[in-house]
């Protein structure tokens, strides 16, 4: 395929079984357009999903694709992404997923910054089991496993990536649909590691951070003539806490993707009928 | 005098201890000496007693035994520990000249040489094990020049000066024996021959037969003893095209490498005990998904940390039944080092095959021993790959369902369905570790369930038809007296049936590389009149499966010491178990 995929290209045929009105349509919309807009095809994409309604998102997209467990889904992308530089990665998952069981490997990957880019819906619940508290639930929101409000304060995940030494960090809204395409497409186009946090309401169990809520409160950063390649900028959008931003924090010019630095080229799926044609020096080592 | 020298050296951990002894081991190997060497190490860096010892024979030498004969002690605890291994006609290389007198029993000879001062006087104090080697090689008559030679392979990276300093220090220990003590009465005899061996160690091999068989990714995390499978594959697997990565936990590296994996590269993991439990989480996504992977258990004492540096055979339960849910798996036991090379190969064609993890099951006891063999037991000639059903682009077509989507999870006669990679056109397609049909979405249908499962078992069921699940064997064919084992105890057991045979005992052996699937032994159970299952482990996993396979009660001898079988150690106890009656 070339360069007439469409979007609807990497739509499968499997109705979504998302509660109508979820952020997560709005996402993979943007998901599926960025793709296709960045010149690439099904067949030479992959798409890492993990657990949750989120992670639903491999099912209804049409690629290559692994579901895998819970809050693994970076390392599955990192390790296709070594074996095949030639290949489009993109690792999708919820708020739970990817900052709570999968938090170590999210601070990793981010650190190794492979070449892909990584999605997360952020609804700041647990939405697949039903409603409980998130890390990124605020500290007083009330869930059935927090009557109270979780009494901890959240993760800011960009605030991690940025101390984990992110090269790319960026933050959409899943219901602005033009803006949030945008940025998903310039995480693709990032040589390295391309987070984003997007707003992903949960109309079902989450009614403070709602559609209205994030309509009201998001300022776009490309309105406030912030410079992404500026770190200290960037640490300053990043670390507010009194204002929810949309747009490209953070993005180093000079980023070398993991593989580039590791000297990684070939297909690794290519190998020889038998043993290497040098494979005897292997032997020969040990005499 | 025995035929075979057994030398040992033993210090505290950071003493150099480990490199002393592979260099002698070379310089004996390049003699073309065969070599077979063991470790007693502790589970910490600095402090805590650590031994090398090294069995060398002009014949194949395979299992440790209760003796040595020349023993340097770097500390007091070296001869403690070693003392009923001592016998009257050993020698103990000590150095007098330090801060500690060496109480050596007086029926053997202390060989008491100034390692430090004649180290400083060649070049550093460092050297001092290389003057003991140097002292080693008098006492024995084993040419001096050998060692130069290993001195030369090891040292000849860091410049000639160190490697002349290293020759230096062995020659002046070597004079300093010759000129103060006259040894002519130990008798060493440590013949040369024209042979040219290799001596490695199980996860050298492990790691050379992943390169072999095409391996091109491998993800782990550090842990005692697979490590250094790891430390073996990076620096030489990228000359292949391929990469390692030390990922963040065991969690991170079966995933990285489940990944690599689906996008269609040869991929491995090595774990131990704990590593293998965080693994276990995504060993039943592999298999759902139908991933070709090699996960490597390198076996330690366990549970929990259990005892990290020390030999166990605890885990074929694991292996067999990790994991929730059930799922097939292939499990493979080499049985001797140069077994890890041919079934690390075996394991990735299984793999890709039958579209199937595979868990390649080794210990301790054989990833840190080194052995001699002729190169030409690793012929890379003979190497095959089998990539099994991975389609390609004009393949696809024959798997598009009306729709024109690839069944990737295809339910077919054999069980194995085609698998495209990343790049094939019109094959994208996904899969998920949640049950599925044949284009890997999502059922809970009833039949699509049933019909999956069955697909997955049905590749044992062809595994088991087409494949070789052959056994090793050794020892008389027809002896009533059958011990069956898995994994390191083969050398010994073999070298046990030399013991017996002197006591008149003939004992049939049978070596099993594979505990899943195994070969039938009811057969060869039945014929015999005493069985007994050989393990190190403390219940007898295996045993417990051969009862189940032939309803029959076994005897069984099990160690979980933490130390590995030796030779005749088995001979005494097979003996004494023969003596027995059956357990009730
Ligand atoms: C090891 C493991 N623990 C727990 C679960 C149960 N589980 C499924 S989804 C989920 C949370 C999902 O939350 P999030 O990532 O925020 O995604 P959302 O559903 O909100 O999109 C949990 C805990 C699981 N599948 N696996
Ligand atoms: S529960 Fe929430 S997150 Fe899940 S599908 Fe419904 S709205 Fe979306």
């Amino acid at each position: 395929m070339s360069s007439d995929v469409r979007f609807t290209d990497f739509k499968s045929d499997k109705q979504p079984t998302w509660c109508p009105g979820c952020g997560d349509f709005g996402t993979m919309n943007g998901m599926m357009k960025a793709l296709a807009e960045t010149g690439n095809d099904p067949d030479n994409t992959f798409v890492v999903a993990g657990i949750g309604c989120s992670g639903k998102i491999g099912t209804y997209m049409h690629s290559y694709a692994l579901h895998g467990v819970h809050g693994r889904a970076l390392p599955v992308g990192t390790g296709v992404k070594m074996a095949r530089p030639d290949i489009e990665v993109m690792v999708a998952g919820g708020d739970g997923d990817g900052y709570s069981i999968g938090a170590g490997h999210f601070v990793h990957a981010v650190r190794r910054n492979v070449d892909m880019s990584y999605v997360v819906m952020d609804n700041r619940i647990y939405g697949l089991t039903k409603g409980q508290a998130s890390p990124t639930s605020r500290s007083d929101f009330e869930t059935s496993t927090t009557p109270e409000g979780p009494k901890q304060p959240p993760v800011n995940p960009l605030a991690l990536a940025l101390a984990s030494g992110a090269s790319f960090i960026a933050q959409s809204f899943a219901s602005d649909a033009l803006r949030h395409q945008e940025i998903v497409q310039e995480a693709i186009e990032h040589d390295g590691f391309g987070f984003v946090n997007v707003f992903s309401p949960c109309v079902t169990f989450n009614d403070v951070d709602t559609y209205d809520y994030f309509r009201e409160n998001l300022v776009d950063l490309q309105e406030e003539d912030h410079d992404p390649n500026d770190y200290e900028a960037a640490k300053e959008v990043i670390t507010s806490s009194d204002k929810e931003y949309q747009g490209v924090m953070y993005k180093d010019e000079n980023s070398v993707p993991y593989h580039e630095q590791h000297g990684v080229t070939e297909d690794m799926s290519e190998i020889p009928d038998g043993a290497p044609e040098d494979a005897m020096d292997l032997v020969r080592e040990f005499y | 005098m025995a035929e075979d020298l057994n030398w040992a050296i033993g210090g505290e951990a950071g003493d150099g201890i480990d490199s002393t002894g592979k260099i002698f081991a070379q310089a004996l190997s390049r003699a073309g000496r065969h070599v077979f060497t063991s470790k007693d190490f502790a589970s910490r860096i600095r402090g805590g007693y650590t031994a090398y010892k090294i069995r060398t024979s002009v014949d194949r030498v395979q299992s440790v035994v209760d003796r040595l004969d020349i023993l340097v002690a770097l500390t007091q605890r070296t001869i403690d520990e070693n003392l009923d291994e001592l016998h009257e006609g050993s020698a103990v290389i000590y150095d007098g000249e330090r801060s500690w007198e060496a109480d050596i029993p007086d029926e053997m000879t202390a060989v008491d040489v100034p390692l430090k001062s004649l180290a400083e006087e060649a070049g550093g104090a460092i050297m001092r094990n290389i003057v003991a080697l140097g002292a080693a090689c008098k006492i024995t008559g084993f040419d001096v020049e050998y060692l130069d030679e290993a001195l030369e392979k090891r040292f000849g990276g860091k410049g000639s000066k160190i490697v002349e300093n290293n020759k230096e220090a062995a020659r002046l220990g070597q004079e300093y024996v010759e000129e103060n003590y006259d040894l002519e009465h130990l008798g060493y005899n440590v013949d040369v021959t024209d042979n040219d061996y290799v001596l490695l160690n199980g996860n050298e091999a492990i790691g050379m037969g992943a390169i072999a068989a095409g391996c091109r990714f491998y993800a782990g995390y550090p842990i005692t003893p697979a490590t250094s499978i790891m430390e073996y594959l990076t620096g030489r697997i990228e000359d292949y095209g391929g990469h390692v990565v030390q990922a963040e936990d065991e969690l991170s590296a079966i995933n990285m490498a489940l990944g690599a994996a689906r996008s269609g590269a040869r991929s491995m993991t090595a774990t131990s005990g704990a590593g293998i439990d965080l693994m276990t989480e995504t060993f039943g996504l592999v298999a759902t998904s139908e991933t070709p992977l090699v996960i490597t258990d390198v076996q330690r004492s366990g549970p929990s940390t259990g005892m990290p540096t020390k030999q166990e055979q605890g885990d074929l339960n694991m292996a067999l039944y990790g994991g929730h849910g059930e799922v097939p798996r292939f499990v493979l036991t080499p049985t001797s080092i140069d077994e890890c090379f041919w079934k690390t190969i075996e394991a990735f064609n299984l793999a890709e095959k039958y579209q199937t993890p595979v868990f390649l099951v080794s210990d301790l006891a054989m990833s840190v021993t080194e052995q001699t063999f002729e190169p030409e037991t690793f012929d890379m000639d003979a190497v095959e790959i089998d990539r099994g059903k991975l389609v390609d682009e004009d393949e696809v077509d024959e798997w598009l369902d009306a729709q024109g989507h690839f069944r990737a999870h295809a339910v077919t006669e054999d069980g194995v369905s085609p698998r495209a990679i990343p790049g094939t056109t019109d094959a994208a397609h996904m899969s998920t570790g949640l049950e599925h049909d044949e284009l890997g979405r999502r059922t809970e249908e009833e039949d699509e369930r049933v019909q999956q499962v069955d697909k997955r078992y049905r590749k044992v069921e062809t595994a088991q038809n087409e494949e070789n699940w052959d056994y090793r064997e050794f020892g008389d064919e027809d002896a009533e007296n059958l011990i069956i084992s898995w994994g390191s105890n083969e050398g010994a057991l073999v070298e046990a049936l030399g013991y017996l045979e002197d006591d008149g005992i003939d004992v049939r052996v049978i070596s099993v590389p594979y505990i899943f699937p195994r070969p039938d032994l009811s057969d060869d159970i039945e014929a015999a009149e005493e069985v007994i299952v050989v393990e190190c482990n403390a219940t007898g996993q295996f045993a417990d499966l051969i009862e189940h396979d032939v309803l029959t009660r076994v005897k069984r001898i099990n160690k979980y010491t933490g130390v590995r079988f030796k030779a005749d150690e088995l001979a005494e106890q097979i003996t004494e178990q023969l003596s027995e009656e059956v357990p009730a």
